[in-house]
């Protein structure tokens, strides 16, 4: 069974006897899966290995960039090219057409930031990243300098028209993964160490009101795992890894019922054609399951 | 002559340790707990003012600190599994941290030859690791043996050369003034393991000979004595050692072992000592610390250390 149940409106998600099929293992440490949704492939990274890789359906896996900096969470743009939060490069950086690079965000107050996460663009193209600290510290996903300089672990907000960062919320113990509502009125954001999730208004400026920040669901169970990467589906349910694998939760924060995955799922993104379709990075593996519901697309919207 | 342990830190309610003379002050190190407190640090008390300063913080779980002969600060940071150099800049960089590609254990205690090799102690050691992959996770992609560890550079693409084939829980090393002895203590907490004092006689190829046992400790009805956490030497050679517990046996020590293994002298320490190192400016006081987190100093030990290397200049570090 790679589902769990936990309220009948889990039924309108996933079906009860959905598969759960493995289509690439062999990895270290997977993460930030994001569907292209121009040609239709998967590409994901993988910290530890310092890789990232390519999936085609019917056609297999291919590395793409190594080294890539052990980066961590992706997106792409409206052009279609990676954003990538860098993780062990300490910066975000956007992968163009022509196979460069050019880092996006670097440093916060002239001093170096963390080890960005997870990324997500808004609809207007202005990026929002997590900066939690904790790729200085893990073992095998280490930075030039694994020195820690600013004093928090905090949320961006990065204007690349300005290329001006603000800060938005630093009283996270290890944000991780955001995303945002279907209508872009809301930004949730998770906090690893605390199990849970919370939730911002978007406010006209596109900053959030980090003072109204409300508790939104909390993932404890005795299954192993812990929030993550997070994304929403057309409708608004909230999909967030946590025990034992991707918990569902509906708009109101009530968990409707758990994806299982086999590992620990670090992250997942919605994929093919319809989006209907869940890809799972963890660790070794990546899986997917068909779901009956649309995932929210990553840009550009085909 | 009983040592009088003067309290000039602390205590910090955690572990100090990694004690080190910097030329001026001593450096030392904070792990607080719970062992996923990201505030780790290393702390510098300066004995002319009796101030206990930050020298570095975030230092995710770094232990044992030496200096090169160059004045360079190197860190076992247990909590990422690797040494660590702390550039003058303020920036830290990691050194190679795979033996033939496996990631290797939790360094906890390191010396740099005059060669510039670094060696160190890898045991399993303290609380889990915290974040990324498990304990469980990583055991494919690392090595299955606890040894002495030699990187022959201080760098990120270094080399890094098992040195002990016979030891599960070193924890402490130190080089013989001449560098031809690497004085290595096996401490296990196991009831059944070894808690011993060695010395390798360090060959000409530089490849370890067979240790000579200089000490072993032994158990009694309470259970098996705690063995040495961490140990300096002092000028004539002799071995000066952290050792014992409250739990059983002869209680918290430092004990002086000749370089044959004789012991010189036991002095008993308020506090369950973690580390010991010999600092001011005539290298004739004792520092230690404890699981709790002192800071102490003893200023008659009639003893002067054995001079290691310190940061070369004030800024050293900064």
């Amino acid at each position: 069974m790679s589902t769990e149940k936990f309220s009948p409106g889990f039924s309108r998600i996933v079906k009860e006897n959905a598969v759960l099929e493995k289509i690439s293992g062999g990895h270290i440490f997977t993460e930030g899966p994001v569907w292209n949704g121009q040609e239709n492939f998967l590409v994901w990274t993988d910290i530890i290995d310092d890789t990232i890789w390519k999936w085609i359906p019917g056609q297999g896996t291919s590395i793409i960039m190594r080294p890539s900096g052990k980066a961590d969470g992706m997106t792409y743009d409206h052009q279609g090219r990676l954003l990538v939060a860098g993780w062990s490069s300490r910066t975000v950086w956007r992968w163009e057409h022509d196979g460069s690079t050019t880092v996006l965000a670097s440093h916060v107050d002239g001093k170096k930031l963390n080890t960005p996460n997870d990324i997500v663009m808004k609809s207007d193209g202005v990026v929002y990243f997590t900066d939690p600290s904790n790729g200085i510290r893990n073992v095998g996903m280490e930075c030039d300098d694994v020195q820690k300089y600013v004093d928090y672990e905090a949320v961006y907000r990065l204007d690349l028209a300005d290329a001006s960062l603000t800060l938005l919320v630093d009283d996270f113990i290890n944000p991780n993964g955001l995303c945002f509502s279907p209508d872009e009125s809301l930004l949730y954001i998770n906090d690893t160490p605390r199990r849970h999730i919370r939730v911002f208004d978007v406010l006209p400026d596109g900053t959030i009101d980090a003072a109204n920040g409300r508790l939104f669901a909390e993932l404890f169970h005795d299954d192993h795992g812990s929030p993550d990467g997070m994304k929403v589906d057309v409708e608004g349910n909230v999909y967030c890894t946590g025990p034992g694998g991707v918990w569902v939760i509906d708009p109101q924060g009530n968990p409707l019922g758990r994806l299982l995955v086999p590992e620990d799922c670090a992250n997942f993104g919605f994929g093919d054609p319809d989006y209907r379709t869940m890809y799972f990075t963890a660790r070794t593996s990546v899986y997917r399951m068909r779901l009956e519901i649309a995932g929210l697309p990553t840009y550009p919207i085909p | 002559m009983n040592w009088e342990y003067e309290l000039v830190a602390g205590p910090y309610g955690s572990p100090t340790d990694g004690p080190v003379w910097d030329g001026e002050a001593l450096l030392f190190t904070s792990l607080p707990l719970p062992a996923n407190t990201i505030n780790n640090r290393i702390l510098r008390y300066d004995p002319q003012t009796g101030a206990v300063t930050d020298f570095r913080k975030w230092t995710n779980r770094v232990v044992g600190l030496a200096f090169s002969a160059d004045g360079i600060l190197y860190g076992c940071q247990s909590g990422a599994r690797r040494v660590v150099r702390f550039n003058r800049d303020g920036s830290t960089s990691p050194l190679a941290y795979r033996v033939d590609g496996k990631f290797h254990n939790q360094p906890k205690d390191l010396a740099v030859d005059q060669q510039g090799r670094i060696w160190f102690t890898d045991p399993v050691w303290g609380p889990p690791v915290q974040g990324g992959l498990r304990n469980h996770e990583l055991e494919p992609y690392s090595i299955d043996y606890r040894a002495a560890l030699r990187m022959e550079t201080p760098n990120k693409d270094a080399p890094l050369r098992r040195m002990t084939y016979d030891t599960v829980a070193p924890l402490a090393l130190a080089l013989s003034p001449e560098e031809d002895v690497l004085y290595v203590a096996e401490s296990s907490e196991e009831p059944a393991g070894k808690r011993e004092l060695r010395a390798y006689p360090i060959n000409s190829d530089g490849s370890l000979g067979d240790y000579a046992l200089l000490h072993a400790f032994g158990a009694d009805y309470r259970g098996a004595h705690r063995g040495i956490s961490g140990m300096c030497l002092d000028t004539a050679g002799n071995i000066v050692a952290a050792a014992g517990s409250e739990r059983s046996g002869p209680g918290p020590m430092i004990y002086v072992f000749s370089p044959t293994g004789q012991v010189l002298e036991t002095q008993p320490v308020p506090a369950e000592p973690t580390n010991c190192a010999f600092g001011g400016l005539n290298l004739d006081d004792l520092y230690v610390t404890t699981t709790e987190g002192h800071l102490y100093r003893v200023a008659n030990t009639d003893r002067q250390g054995h001079a290691l290397p310190s940061a070369a200049g004030p800024a050293a570090g900064e």
